[in-house]
C-alpha cells in the first residue's frame, strides 16, 4: 500500500512537470493556432543551463530563475521565427518550430555536450502515511499548483491576460479592437518558454536531461494537451497527471521498459476517440 | 474624416474594390449601399487597417483623420467573455477600460454587464458591438450591417442611438447597409457600391428618386 | 517534346552514373535514391493532402523489417520486396483511418508516436532481434540470380525511384489528383464540391507509406542488416527537410531536395572529419544544416527550390485565408 502511495505521488510529480510543458503548448496553440514542436526544447535548455550555473557555484534560486528566463527568451525567439513573418500558415509554423528544435540540438551539443546532465535539487525526503517521497517531488507538485493558480488569475483577471484570451476566442475581433495578434502570439510563445523552462529546472534533479530528451517531453506534453483538445489547460493538467501516474505505475510494477508505449498508446487512443466524435468538415486542414 | 481616393484592393486575380473614391466629412453620417459581395466589408476592413499584406494587395490612398472604430459585420464579439470584458477590451486602443461612459449612452449594457456575450440575443449582441466600438472614443464609426438579422424595432432603437451620438457629439458615421430605407432615413448622403465600383452617389433624397436605386434597394417603392 | 527529352536525359544520367562512380560515391548514390523515394511520398502527402508525417521513418522501418524477416525465414527476396510497401501501406491505412479526420498536427504527432512505439518495440521484441536488430540478410535476387554489386543496387534503387515518380506523376495528373490540389488549400471547399476528402487523404497517406516501405525493403537487402538505430526520429525530419527544400507536391522537387540535402550533408561530413575538428562536429553540423535550411526555406522560399527555379504556379502554402 505504501509502495502504491509512493508511486502515486511520484507519478503526480512527473505528471505536474508534463502539465507545465503542456500548458505552454496550450497557451501557444490557443493564441496562435500553432502547435509548438520546440516546447520540449525549452525544458531541456533550462535544465542544462541550471545544471551549468549550479556547477559554477551560482546559488539555488538565482540559477533556476536565470534558466527559466533564458527559456522564456528561447520561447520568444522561437515565436519570432514561427509567426514573425506575416502570412505563415500554422502548418508552416509547425515545421519551423521543428527546425528550431533541431537547431537547438546543435547549440546544446556545442555548449553542453551530448551526455545527460543532472542538477542537485531539494535534498531529503518526507514520509506521508508510510510512503517515503523525495522532497523534490513535493516541490514539483507545489510549484505546479501555484503556477496553474497564477495562470488562471492571469488569463481570467488581468487586462493583458484577457487580451490574450480574446486572441484565442476570436482573432479577427481582437484585431478589430486594435489588439496586435502577432505581438500577443509572441507573448504566448515567451510564456510557453517560461512554462517549459520551469518544468525543465524542476525535473532536472529528478531525471538527467540530455539534448534529445525534448522528444519524450514534447510527445508526453502533446499527449496531455490532446486530452483538452489543445485548448483547455485544466483538462490538459488532468491528462498530464493521468499520464504521469500511469507511467510511474507501469515502471514501479515492473513494466518500466514499456513506459513510453503506455503514454503514446494512451495519446493515440484519445486522439482516435476524439476523431470519431468530430467531423472533418468543420475543420480546415492545418 | 475619411478620405478614400482611387482605392483598389485585389486578392490574387479577384478585384474586390475597383478605383473607389469616397469621403465622409466631419460630423457627417454617410451610407454605403450595395448587395452581397459588392466589396463593402473589404472597404470596412481596409478603413480599419485590418487587411494584412498577405491577404490582399492595396493601392490608392486611404486617409483617416482621428480615431476610427469598426462595428464589424456579424458583431464578432468574444462569446465566452462577459459583456463587461468585451467592452473593456474595446478600450484597448484608447486605454480607457472603464465602461461607465458607454453605460450612460446605452444603459441596457449596464444591466447585461455580467452576462456572457455569446448567450445574448442578436439585438443585445449588436448593442455590445456598438458599445465596444465606442469604448475606443472614436471620432469616426464604421458600422457594417447594423440591421443584419435583427427585428426592425431593435434596429430602429440602435439607429436612434447612433443618430443621437452623431447629433450631440459630432461622431462621423459610415453606415454600411443593405437596408436602404434605414440608411436613407439616417444619413444625408449615400454611395452605391456594386461589383467593387461606386455606381452612384449623392444626397439621399436624390438617390431615392433615382429609379435604378429605388428598384434595386427600395423594392420599387419610392419613399 | 522538350520535357520528354529532358526526362530521357535524366534517365540516361541516372542509369549511367553507377558505371563511373567509385564505391564510396555509389553508397551515397544508393542512399540518395532511397531518400528520394521516401521524399516523393512525403512531398505528395504535404503538398496535396496538407498533412505532415513526422514518422515517415516508421514506414521505412516497417518495410525494412518486413523484407528482412521474410528473407531470413527463407522466403524469396522478391516476395519480401513486394511485401515491404504493401505492409507499410496497410499499416498506414490502419492508423490513418481514424487520425486523418483530425487537424494536420494530430497526424504529425500520431506518426511520431507510432515511430517511437515501433522503435521501442523493435528494440525489445525477440523476433525483431532487439537492439542488435536482424543481421545476415541475404542479397536481393530473383531465382538463382543474386545481386552482389553496389552498382546493381544503385540500378534497383533508381529504377524504383523512377517507378515511384511515374506513379506520383500519374496521381497528380489524374482527376482525383487535381481534386486533391484543392485539398491542400481548403478542405472545406474541397468537401463542399463533392470530393471524398477523407478517402483521398487516406490513399495519399497509404501511397506515401508504400513508397517509404519500398525504400526500406531495398535498404535492408543493400546493407544486409536492420536495427532500430537505422530509423531514428531524425530520419523522418530529414525527409521533411528534403520535401520542403525541393518544393511540396512536385515530383522533381523531391528528387532535387533529396539530392541537395544528401550532398550538402556529405560535404559537411568531410569537413567535420578534418583534423582538429571536435568529435561532435559531424552531428552538430548536420543538425544545424537541417534546421537552418528548413527554417530558411519555409520562411523565404515557401514554394521550394524547383518551383522557384521554374517559376510555375504550384499549390504551395498561402497566407491564411481571411
Amino acid at each position: 500500500m505504501s509502495a502504491f502511495l509512493t508511486y502515486l505521488l511520484n507519478g503526480l510529480a512527473v505528471g505536474c512537470a508534463i502539465a507545465l510543458i503542456a500548458s505552454g503548448l496550450v497557451a501557444i496553440h490557443r493564441v496562435t493556432g500553432v502547435v509548438n514542436f520546440a516546447q520540449g526544447t525549452f525544458a531541456v535548455v533550462a535544465g542544462l543551463c541550471t545544471s551549468s550555473l549550479l556547477g559554477l557555484g551560482v546559488p539555488h534560486g538565482v540559477s533556476e530563475a536565470a534558466a527559466v528566463l533564458l527559456a522564456g527568451v528561447a520561447g520568444l525567439l522561437t515565436g519570432l521565427a514561427a509567426i514573425g513573418r506575416p502570412g505563415t500558415t500554422p502548418l508552416s509554423s509547425l515545421i519551423i518550430t521543428l527546425g528550431v528544435g533541431v537547431l537547438a540540438y546543435a547549440v546544446e551539443i556545442v555548449l553542453w555536450g551530448d551526455q545527460p546532465r543532472s542538477a542537485p535539487g531539494l535534498a531529503g525526503s518526507v514520509t506521508i502515511a508510510g510512503a517515503r517521497i523525495q522532497t523534490q517531488h513535493l516541490l514539483v507538485i507545489a510549484v505546479t499548483a501555484a503556477t496553474f493558480v497564477l495562470l488562471a488569475l492571469f488569463f481570467g483577471r488581468t487586462y493583458l491576460g484577457k487580451a490574450l484570451t480574446a486572441c484565442a476566442s476570436n482573432p479577427y475581433a481582437a484585431r478589430v479592437v486594435g489588439i496586435d495578434t502577432r505581438r500577443m502570439g509572441l507573448l504566448a510563445f515567451a510564456l510557453g518558454g517560461l512554462l517549459g523552462g520551469l518544468a525543465g529546472v524542476l525535473i532536472t534533479p529528478l531525471r538527467p536531461i540530455s539534448f534529445d530528451t525534448d522528444v519524450t517531453l514534447i510527445v508526453n506534453a502533446f499527449a496531455a494537451a490532446v486530452f483538452g483538445a489543445l485548448t483547455r489547460p485544466v483538462v490538459a493538467l488532468g491528462g498530464a497527471l493521468l499520464l504521469g501516474v500511469a507511467e510511474t505505475m507501469a515502471a514501479g510494477y515492473g513494466y518500466g521498459s514499456h513506459q513510453l508505449e503506455v503514454a503514446l498508446g494512451l495519446m493515440l487512443v484519445v486522439m482516435i476517440v476524439q476523431a470519431s466524435r468530430r467531423s472533418a468538415i468543420h475543420e480546415e486542414a492545418v | 474624416m475619411i478620405d478614400v481616393t482611387d482605392l483598389v484592393v485585389s486578392y490574387g486575380t479577384a478585384i474586390a474594390l475597383d478605383h473607389v473614391t469616397l469621403a465622409v466629412g466631419k460630423g457627417e453620417m454617410v451610407a454605403l449601399l450595395g448587395p452581397n459581395g459588392a466589396g463593402k466589408s473589404t472597404l470596412a476592413n481596409t478603413l480599419a487597417g485590418l487587411l494584412t499584406p498577405a491577404s490582399g494587395t492595396v493601392s490608392g490612398t486611404v486617409r483617416v483623420e482621428g480615431r476610427l472604430a469598426l462595428v464589424p459585420e456579424g458583431r464578432q464579439l468574444f462569446p465566452d467573455m462577459s459583456v463587461a470584458d468585451n467592452l473593456a477590451l474595446g478600450g484597448w486602443r484608447s486605454g480607457q477600460r472603464d465602461p461607465a461612459p458607454v453605460y450612460e449612452l446605452l444603459p441596457r449594457l449596464a444591466e447585461l454587464a455580467g452576462r456572457r456575450a455569446g448567450v445574448l440575443s442578436g439585438g443585445e449582441q449588436q448593442m455590445v458591438a456598438v458599445g465596444r466600438a465606442l469604448m475606443s472614443r472614436p471620432q469616426v464609426l464604421v458600422v457594417d450591417e447594423l440591421s443584419l438579422g435583427l427585428a426592425p424595432n431593435i434596429t430602429a432603437d440602435l439607429a436612434a442611438h447612433l443618430a443621437t451620438l452623431n447629433r450631440e457629439q459630432g461622431l462621423a458615421v459610415l453606415l454600411i447597409e443593405q437596408n436602404a430605407r434605414l440608411a436613407f432615413e439616417l444619413c444625408s448622403r449615400a454611395y452605391v457600391l456594386e461589383s467593387g465600383q461606386v455606381r452612384a452617389e449623392g444626397a439621399c433624397a436624390e438617390l431615392a428618386d433615382d429609379p435604378r436605386v429605388a428598384s434595386a434597394y427600395l423594392g420599387g417603392a419610392i419613399t | 517534346m522538350k520535357r520528354i527529352a529532358a526526362a530521357a536525359l535524366a534517365v540516361a544520367v541516372a542509369l549511367g552514373l553507377p558505371l563511373v562512380l567509385d564505391d564510396s560515391a555509389l553508397a551515397v548514390y544508393v542512399l540518395l535514391g532511397l531518400a528520394a523515394i521516401v521524399t516523393v511520398g512525403v512531398s505528395l502527402l504535404m503538398g496535396f493532402a496538407g498533412q505532415v508525417s513526422l514518422g515517415q521513418g516508421a514506414f521505412y522501418g516497417v518495410g525494412a523489417y518486413t523484407a528482412a524477416l521474410l528473407a531470413l525465414n527463407g522466403f524469396p527476396p522478391l516476395l519480401g520486396l513486394v511485401a515491404a510497401p504493401l505492409m507499410a501501406a496497410v499499416f498506414a491505412v490502419l492508423i490513418g483511418m481514424p487520425l486523418l479526420r483530425l487537424r494536420g498536427h494530430h497526424l504529425a504527432f500520431a506518426t511520431l508516436a507510432v515511430q517511437l512505439i515501433l522503435l521501442s518495440l523493435a528494440g525489445q521484441l525477440e523476433f525483431t532481434g532487439g537492439d542488435i536488430g536482424l543481421q545476415g540478410i541475404p542479397q536481393f535476387g530473383i531465382g538463382s540470380w543474386e545481386m552482389d554489386s553496389a552498382a546493381a543496387y544503385a540500378w534497383l534503387t533508381w529504377a524504383a525511384l523512377g517507378l515511384v515518380m511515374l506513379v506520383t506523376h500519374h496521381v497528380i495528373a489524374s482527376r482525383p489528383g487535381r481534386a486533391l490540389r484543392a485539398l491542400a488549400t481548403s478542405e472545406t471547399a474541397a468537401a463542399s464540391s463533392g470530393i471524398p476528402v477523407g478517402r483521398y487523404k487516406l490513399v495519399v497517406f497509404a501511397l506515401s507509406a508504400a513508397f517509404a516501405g519500398l525504400a526500406g525493403g531495398i535498404y535492408c537487402f543493400y546493407t544486409g542488416y536492420v536495427a532500430p538505430g537505422s530509423f531514428p526520429v531524425l530520419i523522418s525530419i530529414q525527409y521533411i527537410v528534403m520535401a520542403v527544400v525541393g518544393g511540396l507536391g512536385t515530383v522533381w522537387g523531391a528528387l532535387a531536395g533529396a539530392s541537395a540535402i544528401t550532398l550538402l550533408v556529405q560535404g559537411l561530413d568531410r569537413l567535420a572529419a578534418l583534423p582538429g575538428m571536435p568529435t561532435y562536429a559531424p552531428s552538430v553540423l548536420s543538425y544545424a544544416v537541417y534546421a537552418l535550411v528548413l527554417i530558411g526555406v519555409v520562411l523565404f522560399l515557401p514554394q521550394g527550390l524547383v518551383p522557384a527555379l521554374t517559376r510555375r504556379d504550384r499549390p504551395g502554402r498561402r497566407g491564411r485565408a481571411s
